[in-house]
């Protein structure tokens, strides 16, 4: 019956011209996502190339992670150029986008086109699965046979996934396919296996999306008043939720600006300088001094600023929303777990450099040790919340399914 | 009859809802193979109620609902198997060709092993039009919806059929010739209980008329009995009377 069901709702969606439209819609937003992304990443790659540091060079510079293309994240942040200076490292513009207008835009990388256009349209999907059949008064007529309540949803929404997924997974598979065929992006294996699980967990984010339309269909009299609950939803799960999460926790952690940090950093500079400058000490030791100090400040503030990136992390995974873009990012490698694993990196190779210089300080430019930053294992990324927001993802979906089930089962069908 | 098993039985059927209103009230009926039994009734009699209660779509309040033997309430999915249900507005999918509308509802009730000639002869045994077989339902007339909707009863093949005012709304032709369908499907031993306004083809078809009334079954008659009675008079006057009590 299952079977059934699912097949009658591909056949229905195939026959409607509302989903060539949707398809098409969804089709056209993911090839200009992989258009305007390749090229902004060939920019930062060409970018790459000029601020690259000459040999012996002490700065620290990351390529642009090819799969920023599909979820750009914080990648841009972690493809700055980080000079370490004679105390520490000052951060300079590394590869922007020559494209001013993405300040303007959210970056309309493939994460945005599924986060916010294809949560749109699987909701789209389901919104009139129950109530336009209880108006049409189908329902009746397929309730009057043999067919179980439950075999009617699992069918619905078998059949709708089938008829979301599938074009989907068309599409973007051969958008990657003809990003291959370009020479200046290369994917490594381990790459090609973080995008297959991107795609497997863009699946569950539409299934969640899929599952709410069909709980919210189920709730509702009518086709129309579905649809204007969802939009309503929507709204709330992709705009207000996440950013709401992290004003909330804003006013919870107190967190210094980078500003008050900066000169902070600047008395202890001024302070050591003034010491020196009285003869106390040699400068080696106040060098030392400095660097510790900026690293002890810069701690603190890490310290403080990662309760409050955790705080906002776990308020807004109140909306799936979130969870996804967490876990997309850092399977990607653009993700905050990333970015902070790259600054741990970065401070680690400073400390190697000042250590150098400590040590001789005749030592030529060419001697200081290059930097290589190797992003996490993908084991690792999984274990440290990749795998916790996918599974809340799947739990989401599962509750959804399981909620309009319930109310199903009970639904008036006259 | 009385040593044939029943197909459709009410047993002591009462619904009453949630607002208060009883409208079924301690209804029995026993409905065997070979016999049409149409239901009269003002709107909001129980007509429709009770049909509701055979398909389960309500819980009764009080008694129960046998198709087959198999008590609805409790094993609905395999009561169902013995019933086939046409509806006053049969609802299709207007997307779909007649032929994938009855390939879908006959695979809802069972009948998985059909092929195209099968659908086309149902489809000619209620005389819808060649030329409509593969047409979108959505372009259908209400009368050439009704015969699909007998086609998907029809290729059910189960010995119980529920009709919830199949010929209201039907010109007179298309109402003759869903009678005469319904008298074939009589003749192969269907049970079939048949809700109408429709006074002069209940007679005609009915082997037994009862009248509705708040949810009572206030009269009934076998053919035999209302062959030189005046149905008509008969319903009316019992229309009347209740209106005086109230």
């Amino acid at each position: 019956m299952t079977g059934t069901i699912a097949r009658k709702e591909i056949l229905s969606n195939l026959l409607s011209y509302k989903f060539y439209v949707v398809i098409l819609l969804a089709a056209a937003l993911v090839a200009t996502s992989f258009f305007v992304m390749t090229r902004d990443y060939k920019e930062r790659l060409a970018d790459y190339g000029l601020i690259r540091p000459k040999p012996g060079e002490p700065i620290a510079v990351n390529p642009p992670n090819p799969l920023s293309i599909f979820a750009k994240g914080l990648d841009e942040a972690m493809a700055r150029s980080f000079e370490v200076g004679p105390t520490g490292i000052s951060v300079r513009a590394g590869q922007k986008s020559g494209n001013t207008v993405f300040a303007f835009f959210p970056t309309p990388d493939f994460l945005y086109i599924v986060r916010v256009v294809l949560s749109l349209i699987a909701l789209l999907f389901g919104f009139d699965q129950v109530s336009r059949e209880k108006e049409a008064g189908t329902l009746r007529q397929m309730l009057a046979n043999q067919t179980s309540r439950s075999a009617i949803l699992i069918g619905k929404w078998a059949g709708n996934f089938l008829s979301l997924a599938v074009p989907f997974l068309l599409v973007t598979t051969l958008g990657t396919a003809v990003l291959g065929l370009d020479p200046d992006i290369r994917f490594s294996a381990d790459q090609v296996l973080r995008l297959a699980l991107i795609l497997v967990l863009t699946l569950v984010y539409i299934a969640v999306f899929l599952s709410l339309g069909i709980l919210v269909s189920t709730l509702t009299r009518r086709a129309s008043s579905s649809v204007v609950i969802l939009l309503f939803i929507w709204a709330v799960l992709v705009f207000i939720l996440p950013n709401l999460g992290t004003l909330v926790a804003r006013q919870m952690v107190d967190v210094p600006s980078v500003r008050a940090l900066s000169e902070k950093r600047q008395q202890v500079w001024t302070r050591e300088v003034l010491l020196r400058i009285r003869g106390v000490g040699d400068w080696p030791s106040h060098i030392k001094t400095i660097s510790a100090e900026n690293d002890a400040l810069e701690a603190d503030y890490r310290v403080k600023f990662d309760r409050l990136v955790k705080l906002s992390k776990n308020i807004n995974r109140i909306s799936p929303v979130a969870g996804f873009v967490y876990a997309a990012t850092e399977i990607a490698g653009t993700g905050i777990g990333e970015e902070g694993a790259f600054k741990s990196e970065v401070v680690r190779y400073k400390n190697a450099v000042l250590g150098k210089r400590l040590a001789s300080p005749d030592l030529k430019s060419s001697d200081y040790p290059a930097f290589l930053y190797r992003y996490r294992p993908l084991g690792r990324v999984l274990t440290r919340g990749a795998l916790f927001d996918t599974a809340w993802l799947a739990v989401c979906g599962i509750l959804f399914f399981a909620l309009s089930y319930f109310v199903f089962v009970r639904y008036d069908v006259r | 009859m009385a040593d044939q098993k029943p197909i459709l039985k009410a047993d002591d059927l009462s619904k009453r809802y949630e607002d208060g209103v009883l409208a079924v009230d301690h209804l029995n009926l026993n409905i065997y193979p070979g016999e049409v039994y149409c239901l009269l009734g003002a709107n909001g009699a129980g007509k429709t109620t009770t049909i509701n209660l055979f398909l389960n779509f309500i819980p009764p309040t009080t008694g129960t609902c046998f198709i087959n033997g198999i008590d609805v309430t409790k094993d609905p999915l395999e009561a169902k198997k013995y019933i086939a249900f046409v509806s006053e507005n049969v609802m299709l999918y207007g997307n779909f060709t007649a032929r994938q509308n009855l390939d879908f509802f006959a695979k809802l009730g069972g009948k998985t092993a059909l092929d195209k000639d099968d659908y086309y002869r149902v489809m000619r045994r209620v005389s819808l039009q060649e030329k409509a077989f593969d047409q979108r339902v959505k372009n259908f007339s209400k009368g050439m919806r009704q015969k699909l909707g007998i086609a998907i009863a029809v290729i059910k093949d189960a010995p119980g059929i529920l009709l919830d005012e199949p010929t209201s709304g039907l010109d007179p032709k298309a109402a003759t010739e869903f009678l005469e369908i319904m008298a074939e499907l009589k003749n192969e031993g269907k049970a079939i209980l048949m809700s109408t306004h429709d006074i002069f083809r209940a007679k005609e078809i009915g082997d037994r008329v009862g009248i509705m009334r708040e949810g009572r079954l206030v009269m009934e008659q076998t053919r035999e009995e209302l062959q030189h009675e005046d149905l008509n008079k008969i319903y009316i006057d019992y229309m009347k009377s209740a209106e005086q009590a109230t």
